[in-house]
């Protein structure tokens, strides 16, 4: 399904990502753990199409495409998502119209029909109860005045509605209560279908216990510098990243 | 005398009617304030060069058929000033609404050196020396009114409508003001809105303007618990000034302005508002937003002004400007001038772009860069429009500004 090889991404001139390897295949959670500033939301964005991510070298295959060719928007409606570890507040744009706007955009990209109304309200109140969310929420600007669990909750909601085949999902538990934490975990559950897939960039692994990944990884200093499965996360919250800055330096 | 005033004032007297008297003091005033030019602080942003370098016809105006006029969303009774006469017959109006020429008497007695002042009131003197009707409207109980303004092709005259709205005790208005222009004239329009005690007035302003240079100025007054509500919606124009003056009479009154200029091209708007709290126990305000693009300018100069002694005042200003364009330029001017220390007020002003980083999640979800821009904008500029009180006349024009963007 993605395919990454030896990705190379600067930002102002800066290299960030200095040769990347990854691959992830149909159905398949993968997490990626690594130190603040190793390139994790850098790779994030870069899937995502964020201008000034620029490719100097490498290459990323979705589906046999080549993703760099495409625009933002054209991702999107091929099946990719990004929850932004800090999602965008849009004063004055409302929420729900946001969410039916994105979602009839895509269909309409892909040659689909587009959702009605009610439909459309039928699907977002179904994810909504499943993340303990206020429908209020529905009601106002997009993240505007949202708490930072609520804003998080409502990149998931968006997720849930949007049913990509890729969600990359940066962050997307920290800064949720316990609660909140299980009911997003069980939101990412319900959609894994052994088709949809999945690259989680977390600091913890109390969400990986609930989403159980087929691999870890470990991104420093731009690169992957270990991977494993779901025991490589417990080793990590155990000892830290200090080893690793030990064996850079 | 200016070149200008050779053009707007060629008799040089004032023509003889029952305002005789007070076209003298119009003249008169004009001849010795002159025009505003770039050194006087009030127009200092707004050169009158597109003006002076017309040829407005005094005499004759052709006018021909009237301008067709646009289907609005709520029924009312409809003001028509078309080439900027009042084409209706007072003898038809709603029961209720009265309308009539203004009294001489009570217009010669008016202390207009205070309303207008010098230079920078210039156009208003004009209007006074030079108004073809001055026509007085009184409300009483509830009513609609739909005060259209518009022009065709063939104008090319100057024009100066006057008109004065007198809202009486305990009466409710909607006022929709809603003006067009074509041809490439002078409307140089002044109207005065009294809102007595226990009256309340919703007035929508929308104005799409062309060619024509616009000059308008609008003095309200409020009265003790009367309350006065403003929302203009403002698509630009070649040249266009705005002068509304609102003044909290007495205690309790209360008013507020929102404003939006959305503005394109080469378009250039001023609006110079002014909130004035001559008495305590009065409440107000502002929000003000505009949107520029392409090479356009766009002027706002709010005041908010508190009398001596005007204890318990308070008022707020804000104002929100885009650029949409590396071209377009906005002059923004907040200013306070508190004369009382019972009060509160603030403002607030900023001048910003569109955001990338909202640009960026909006077609990470799907939508095209065109798409995301628009909803944007409309986010940025519905929100101003959102305080009209009329759901109807607040859907007409969101849908209006959805056109627009
Ligand atoms: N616009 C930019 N200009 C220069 N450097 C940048 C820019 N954006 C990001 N960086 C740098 O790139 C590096 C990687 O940032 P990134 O946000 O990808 O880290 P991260 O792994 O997501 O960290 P965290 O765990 O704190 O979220 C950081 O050192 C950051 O300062
Ligand atoms: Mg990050």
């Amino acid at each position: 399904m993605l395919k990454i090889k030896n990705l190379h991404v600067s930002v102002e001139d800066q290299e960030i990502l200095k040769g990347l390897d990854l691959e992830i295949g149909p159905g398949e959670l993968h997490a990626v753990m690594g130190p603040n500033g190793s390139g994790k939301s850098t790779l994030g964005y870069t899937l995502a199409g964020r201008e000034d991510y620029e490719i100097t070298s490498g290459s990323i295959e979705f589906d046999g495409e080549d993703l760099g060719e495409m625009e933002p928007d054209e991702r999107a409606a091929a099946g990719l998502f990004l929850a932004f570890q800090y999602p965008v507040e849009i004063p004055g744009v409302n929420n729900a119209y946001f969410l039916r706007a994105a979602l009839n955009a895509q269909r309409k990209a892909r040659g689909e029909s587009e959702v009605d109304g009610v439909e459309f309200l039928k699907m977002v109140r179904e994810s909504l109860k499943g993340l303990d969310m206020d429908e209020s929420l529905l009601k106002r600007a997009v993240n505007e005045g949202f708490s930072g669990g609520e804003k998080k909750r409502n990149e998931i909601t968006q997720m849930a509605v949007l049913q990509p085949r890729l969600a990359i999902l940066d962050e997307t538990d920290s800064g949720l209560d316990i609660d909140a934490l299980k009911l997003v975990a069980e939101g990412i559950n319900r959609l894994r279908d052994g088709q949809r897939s999945f690259l989680v960039i977390t600091h913890y692994q109390r969400l990986l216990d609930y989403l159980s990944p087929d691999h870890v990884h470990v991104l420093s200093d731009g690169q992957i510098v270990e991977s494993g499965g779901p025991e490589l996360a417990h080793r990590l919250e155990e000892q830290g990243y200090a080893h690793l800055e030990r064996a850079s330096a | 005398m200016s070149a200008l005033a050779q053009t707007l004032m060629p008799e040089a007297q004032a023509c003889a009617d029952d305002y005789e008297a007070t076209r003298k003091v119009g003249l008169q005033r004009l001849m010795q304030h002159g025009f505003p030019d770039q050194k006087t602080e009030a127009w200092k942003y707004t050169p009158l060069r597109v003006l002076e370098q017309r040829e407005t016809q005094t005499e004759p105006r052709t006018m021909g058929e009237p301008a067709a006029l646009p289907a609005w969303p709520v029924a009312g009774t409809l003001l028509h000033f078309d080439h900027g006469i009042l084409q209706c017959d007072p003898g038809e109006l709603a029961e209720g609404l009265t309308l009539m020429p203004a009294d001489p008497k009570a217009l010669e007695q008016r202390d207009f050196d205070a309303l207008y002042g010098g230079r920078e009131g210039a156009f208003s003197w004009l209007n006074l020396a030079r108004f073809d009707h001055a026509w007085h409207l009184q409300v009483s109980g509830e009513h609609t009114v739909i005060m259209a303004t518009t022009t065709t092709d063939a104008f090319s005259a100057d024009v100066h409508p006057r008109i004065r709205i007198e809202v009486l005790p305990g009466a409710r208005l909607t006022l929709l003001q809603d003006q067009t222009d074509a041809g490439q004239g002078l409307v140089n329009m002044n109207c005065e809105i009294d809102v007595a005690e226990g009256a309340q007035v919703e007035h929508v302003l929308c104005c799409k303007n062309h060619e024509s240079v616009w000059v308008q100025r609008t003095d309200v007054d409020i009265h003790k618990a009367a309350e006065y509500r403003v929302v203009a919606f403002d698509r630009g124009g070649r040249l266009t000034r705005h002068d509304l003056t609102m003044r909290l009479r007495e205690g309790t009154a209360h008013g507020e302005i929102d404003g939006l200029v959305v503005m394109d091209g080469h378009q250039h708007v001023d609006w110079h508002t002014e909130i004035v709290h001559c008495t305590g126990h009065t409440n107000s305000r502002e929000a003000f937003r505009m949107l520029a693009g392409g090479t356009s300018v766009g002027v706002f100069n709010g005041r908010i002004h508190i009398f001596p002694d005007a204890d318990d005042s308070h008022s707020d200003l804000n104002t929100a400007n885009l650029l949409l364009s590396d071209q377009a330029r906005v002059n923004i001017k907040p200013e306070l001038e508190i004369y009382s220390e019972e009060v509160t007020a603030s403002h607030g002003a900023t001048i910003g772009q569109l955001d990338d980083r909202s640009l960026f999640y909006m077609r990470s979800r799907g939508l095209s860069e065109a798409e995301s821009l628009a909803l944007l904008k409309y986010g940025f500029a519905a929100e101003p429009l959102m305080q009209i009180q009329t759901p109807a006349i607040r859907d007409w024009a969101l849908e209006q500004l959805k056109e627009a963007l």
